[in-house]
């Protein structure tokens, strides 16, 4: 019994990595930008996508295709910030603009992907895909120890990097207040769209650990949007640490749930927890009203 | 004396509404203090936003030292030499002190010319030194007020531009402000200010400049204004010109 909730627990943890790195890339976007990012999870398809190509096509490992697919990914959300969001910042309805306008992003990415890839299910299969580590009863995959121990990584050097560089630091001031920052003599228009690239490059680099945690196809990335919306929400929209908390918390919780009612219901945790959270602490865990207001 | 700032016939209103500022004129001097005073819905609000680019200008021309800035951008703005302490104060209130005074020296690139004059700016203000590591937010108002104020010398501009400075502000503390600002004058600072208690404005100041319905209506030195029935009369209606 010990050794079983043992597992449960560790198996949580990692996944709960690998969605916070998921999520944290939306969560900086929303601080920033107040931008709903609903095409990011179609954004960690193409992740694993990169992941997938590099894989069959030159054998790289998925774990060491990260930076590429990051890479990939951050010129992509450059483009598609200049492209679609950079002129609509200064309108009046921007927030709801930028709903509709991600929504359309992310609806035109799953056509390209599935014309251009088709929407049959792929996996990338590293020979750790299909191991594990074994301590007495305990079994934890390998994949996903590392998929949760990279993810894990990622996070505290993007940390780090908000915490500690002067880039950074003014990527949290315009979170904070952008009128403030932009009277401290910080370029926000620039700052918004590195912090666009950089929120998409997380998700590409999830999408690689992606790539062979699940099966996936383009379509698949529509599960996920309200998975990443409740985990953002849960911590407060814009509050990355609020996003990484929230991520372990529920896939702990979806974990013992998936174990002891079935896997239907791991699922509904996530929702279920949007909805309490919206009916009683709407601002999220680390969020206070009078940020709300 | 040549003028330090000069906006000459400004409109600007926000988004596609209604102009609030409808030719508004104003000259500042070296050196000085002036103070800006009107009704509300005055515009003295406005023409702060749109001196400082965070409003475009519809029409018209802003000139620092005789040089266009009406089409920079803020953060080009506060390069140029003009700092700004908005209505709200505009800290970042998940950051300490001495981050936020960090961000106020973010255009400066010398990692130890900028730890140099923070250390000065917290030498100045004894009650942020002892604060250095508390959060902006949880700090009251007077202590936020005098951390904005503080948080503008670090980049050491050529004027300091209050919008009122004194807003929720006990008497005592409002006096220390005033204080602050005298010494920051004394020093070859310039500064601008926005209040809507014009006595208490005017008094501390040694120009005046009165605004109404997004139009100057007069200037001149602080005293005169003060004894000037025009101003009563804006202030408390004809019947008490």
């Amino acid at each position: 019994m010990l050794a079983s909730t043992l597992q449960v627990l560790i198996l949580g943890l990692a996944l709960g990595g690998v969605y916070a790195l998921m999520a944290s890339g939306l969560t900086l976007i929303f601080g920033v930008m107040r931008i709903v990012n609903l095409a990011h999870p179609i954004m960690i398809i193409a992740g694993a996508f990169v992941a997938y190509w590099l894989f069959r096509l030159y054998g790289l490992d998925p774990i060491l295709a990260m930076p590429i697919a990051a890479s990939v990914l951050f010129v992509i959300g450059v483009v598609l910030y200049k492209l679609v969001f950079e002129k609509e910042a200064a309108s009046a309805k921007y927030s709801e603009m930028t709903v509709l306008l991600t929504f359309a992003v992310a609806l035109c990415a799953d056509g390209l992907l599935g014309a251009l890839f088709s929407n049959t299910q792929r996996v990338t299969t590293p020979a750790y895909a299909t191991d594990a580590f074994i301590f007495g009863t305990v079994f934890i995959p390998k994949g996903q120890a590392y998929a949760g121990a990279i993810s894990l990584l990622v996070i505290g050097a993007l940390l780090a990097f908000l915490n500690f560089s002067r880039f950074g630091t003014a990527i949290r001031a315009t979170t904070q207040n952008r009128a403030a920052a932009q009277l401290m003599g910080v370029n926000v228009g620039r700052v918004s769209l590195i912090t666009f690239g950089i929120g998409i490059a997380l998700a590409g680099a999830a999408g690689a650990l992606v790539s062979f945690l699940f099966s996936f196809f383009p379509a698949k990335h529509w599960e996920w949007i309200a998975i990443l919306m409740s985990l953002v929400v849960l911590g407060g929209m814009g509050k990355l640490m609020g996003a990484i908390l929230s991520a372990f918390l529920l896939s702990v919780i979806a974990a013992f749930v998936g174990t002891y009612f079935g896997s239907t219901w791991s699922t509904m945790t996530f929702f279920l927890a949007l909805f309490v959270i919206l009916l009683v602490r709407p601002q999220g865990l680390l969020g206070d009203r009078q940020e709300e207001a | 004396m040549p003028e330090l700032l000069e906006v000459r016939n400004v409109v600007a209103g926000y988004g596609s509404g209604p102009a609030i500022l409808n030719g508004a004129d104003l000259h500042v001097s070296p050196g000085e203090i002036q103070c800006i005073i009107g009704p509300n819905g005055a515009g003295k609000s406005t023409l702060m936003k749109a001196i400082t680019g965070l409003l475009p200008i519809r029409s018209g021309e802003i000139r620092l030292m005789g040089e266009r800035i009406d089409r920079l951008r803020p953060d080009q703005i506060l390069q140029k030499g003009i700092a700004f302490v908005p209505q709200e104060r505009a800290l970042f209130p998940r950051m300490s002190v001495r981050e936020n005074l960090r961000m106020g020296g973010y255009t400066i690139r010398d990692e130890r010319e900028l730890k140099r004059r923070i250390d000065d700016v917290l030498h100045r203000f004894p009650i942020l030194s002892e604060r250095a590591s508390q959060h902006a937010g949880t700090m009251s108002g007077g202590q936020q007020q005098m951390l904005a104020m503080a948080r503008t010398l670090i980049v050491r501009p050529k004027i300091v531009m209050l919008d009122e400075p004194s807003l929720g502000l006990a008497p005592m503390i409002v006096q220390q402000m005033f204080d602050i600002m005298r010494q920051l004058r004394d020093s070859g600072m310039t500064v601008l200010l926005v209040e809507q208690n014009a006595v208490v404005g005017l008094k501390n100041a040694d120009r005046g400049t009165v605004l109404d319905l997004g139009r100057t209506l007069f200037s001149g030195p602080a005293r005169d204004i003060l004894k000037d029935p025009r101003v009563r009369e804006l202030y408390l209606g004809k019947a008490a010109a």
